[in-house]
């Protein structure tokens, strides 16, 4: 009885674990057999060079998630950042570099505010990010009067130049998120994260420093958001209204197709950030190459976000089962 | 004391509603034709051109027609609850007449509904109701005719090569129907002329990152096509970065150049133009929109009747090729700046 319990626990333990590998190859394969041109190195090169704005600000989204937070506002910290750059670029003559430097700080200090008001005032993420989604992108409205500022011919060379035939800002998003898979695996901060995750209370009575670990994630994430929006800025060649917009949700589905877990305290930045954003560019990358109906985008994102949440919700629920019959077993 | 308190709210509530209608009447005494203009969103350029070329062109010919006008302009910044909440306040402000751009077409009946339950007209435009309610008058680029005459003009090019063209297609947001009629217009010639086949469609919810990843997959796919058709111009930027992924950037007569047809002509389309990148366009008129609203305005102000086809009053756009664009009047993309710089 128990072997058959074992083999049930066999197969549900390999998909609680690997499930999002079995979807992303069921998607690659599926995509591969089906359009001719799918499977090259040049359309992987494309489609990592179109994810590589949402891998950075997946990543960032992936460390509030851990800790069992959310910050829907990080689209609109991409895009006010960079409008700040922007018009330095544009109305204050500021070389490009000095202008990304002030951009970075920006994102920082606009994570901030969000970790202020959710650790120190005490005001839910949700409604807290909520807020500053709209608050952040009305004062970028503001700042550009709505207009698209074009950027310089050596921020779009950027955007577009490879390195050994791959483009530089892939190389970038890949190193980014190598190093904070290192900072999330290795480091007394990432631990503390993923214990926060867990529950807040016993963090605290273990001597942990929550607040101040919290208010962290929001930092780095707004800063993560805005290297996504640089990237994004130098891809399209200018600064527009659209920048950004709805990107935190689709980092929100992303990292769950990733086996980040919503509830918080598990998850892994790789491989978990990188499939969740890859199987959705994937998506979206096939359907463009089968042709297929305009209208079926919208339709197959969301059924597959839908299907993502419920898996997500369905492992919390499973999972104190699945640890009692691994302990029988054991 | 309860008694006194409650007589006291009772005066302070009748003495605020005597003073707001008493302000209301003043500003009808006022001799005032009052617009409420509640636009989805201000995040392109072109809207405010509409907007400024609307409020001057009503101050130039207003008062020949013994109309004052005066605009109360609100922004709902994409969201299609909070327009309608703003055209509530313009039906409590009493506005003589509503203008609205619908976010959403398939939304704006209800405030449509509500207007006309206060005796206020309503003017749908540039996206039409999607709704049983239509609005006293729909104002509007024709959305066909323009996607038409590109691709007429994208045809006959072709014709004249000898070649059947395999133009991608990109998309616009498929709940604008302007987007839904111009991908009309273009499969429709493709069907009459045989000229061109279209080998793939790309959706893009008119977000220029999705112009870029899909003009990038699509190039991917269908190596072979020669020509791309856009709903709109307006991501240009988006564009030029595709086909440079691709190494397709090139000049007209340059090896390796896609023939582009596009709908709108935005700046940085017009600029691209002038430098031989893109062949054809259609114009998405601003000023002439924005006179048609104001002849709509004073016909509704004045009780005139409202003279159109059932379609609404459509301002068609107009053919832009390189060679013509020098010799063409009040192009937008190109005048506006100087027209604002110098008013």
């Amino acid at each position: 009885m128990n072997k058959v319990i074992a083999g049930k626990l066999d197969i549900k333990g390999f998909l609680f674990k690997y499930g999002f590998l079995v979807i992303m190859a069921g998607v690659v394969i599926f995509f591969s057999l089906s359009a001719p041109h799918f499977l090259s190195f040049t359309n992987f090169n494309s489609l990592i060079h179109a994810a590589a704005p949402l891998l950075v600000i997946a990543a960032g989204m992936a460390f509030i998630v851990f800790t069992g937070k959310l910050d829907i506002s990080l689209g609109s910290i991409a895009y006010l950042s960079t409008c700040i750059g922007a018009v330095l670029m544009k109305n204050h003559g500021f070389p490009p570099s000095v202008s990304f430097v002030v951009v970075l700080l920006f994102g920082a200090l606009l994570g901030a505010v969000n970790g202020f008001i959710v650790v120190f005032l005490k005001v839910n993420p949700l409604i807290t990010t909520l807020g500053t989604l709209t608050a952040f992108r009305g004062i970028g409205l503001i700042l550009t009067q709505s207009y698209e500022i074009r950027m310089p011919e050596i921020v779009r060379a950027f955007g577009t130049s490879r390195i050994g035939g791959v483009f530089m800002d892939v190389w970038l998003a890949l190193f980014l998120l190598i190093v904070l898979n290192f900072i999330h695996r290795h480091t007394a901060f990432g631990k503390q994260v993923m214990a926060l995750g867990n529950g807040e209370d016993v963090c605290r009575r273990l001597g942990i420093r929550v607040n101040l670990v919290m208010f962290t994630t929001f930092i780095l994430a707004g800063f993560l958001s805005s290297i996504g929006g640089i990237m994004s800025m130098a891809q399209i060649g200018e600064s527009t209204t659209f920048l950004g917009k709805g990107m935190e949700f689709t980092a929100v589905a992303a990292i769950v197709l990733g086996g980040i877990s919503l509830f918080g305290g598990e998850g892994r930045i790789l491989p978990g950030v990188l499939i969740g954003v890859l199987t959705l560019e994937l998506i979206r990358n096939g359907l463009n190459h089968l042709g297929a109906n305009p209208y079926l985008y919208e339709f197959v994102n969301g059924g597959i976000i839908f299907i993502a949440m419920s898996a997500d919700a369905l492992k919390a629920r499973l999972r104190g089962q699945v640890i009692l019959v691994a302990d029988e077993d054991t | 004391m309860k008694k006194l308190v409650g007589v006291l709210m009772l005066i302070l509530i009748v003495s605020t509603g005597v003073v707001f209608a008493g302000g209301q009447q003043e500003q009808k005494d006022d001799g005032k034709f009052v617009v409420g203009v509640s636009w989805d969103e201000k995040s392109i350029p072109l809207i405010q051109a509409w907007e400024d070329y609307m409020i001057v062109e009503a101050e130039a010919n207003g008062p020949g027609n013994g109309l004052d006008f005066e605009f109360i302009i609100n922004v709902a910044d994409l969201d299609p609850t909070r327009q309608a909440a703003n055209i509530e306040d313009l039906i409590q402000q009493d506005v003589d007449v509503i203008l609205a751009r619908a976010k959403d077409g398939a939304a704006i009946g209800s405030s449509i509904r509500a207007a006309h339950d206060a005796g206020i007209p309503f003017i749908v435009f540039d996206r039409k109701s999607l709704t049983e309610e239509q609005g006293d008058a729909y104002v509007g680029g024709d959305g066909y005719s323009q996607g038409r005459s590109t691709a007429e003009a994208l045809a006959s090019m072709l014709k004249d090569k000898g070649i059947t063209g395999q133009c991608i297609e990109v998309m616009g947001d498929l709940k604008d129907n302007n987007a839904v009629l111009r991908s009309q217009a273009v499969n429709e010639v493709a069907k009459e002329t045989g000229a061109f086949e279209i080998v793939t469609q790309v959706p893009t919810e008119w977000d220029p990152q999705k112009f870029l990843s899909g003009i990038t997959n699509a190039l991917q796919a269908y190596p072979e096509a020669d020509c791309i058709y856009l709903a709109s111009d307006f991501a240009w930027s988006a564009v030029q970065a595709a086909l440079e992924t691709h190494g397709r950037y090139k000049k007209v007569g340059e090896e390796g150049h896609i023939i582009m047809a596009s709908c709108d002509l935005f700046p940085d389309a017009l600029v691209a133009m002038e430098g031989g990148y893109l062949d054809i366009s259609t114009t998405w008129d601003a000023y002439l929109h924005a006179k048609a609203l104001v002849e709509v305005l004073i016909a509704i102000g004045t009780g005139a009747d409202l003279d159109y086809g059932e379609d609404g009053y459509l301002v068609p756009g107009r053919l832009v090729l390189p060679e013509t664009l020098g010799a063409m009047d009040n192009i937008w993309s190109r005048d506006y700046a100087d027209w604002t710089n110098s008013k």
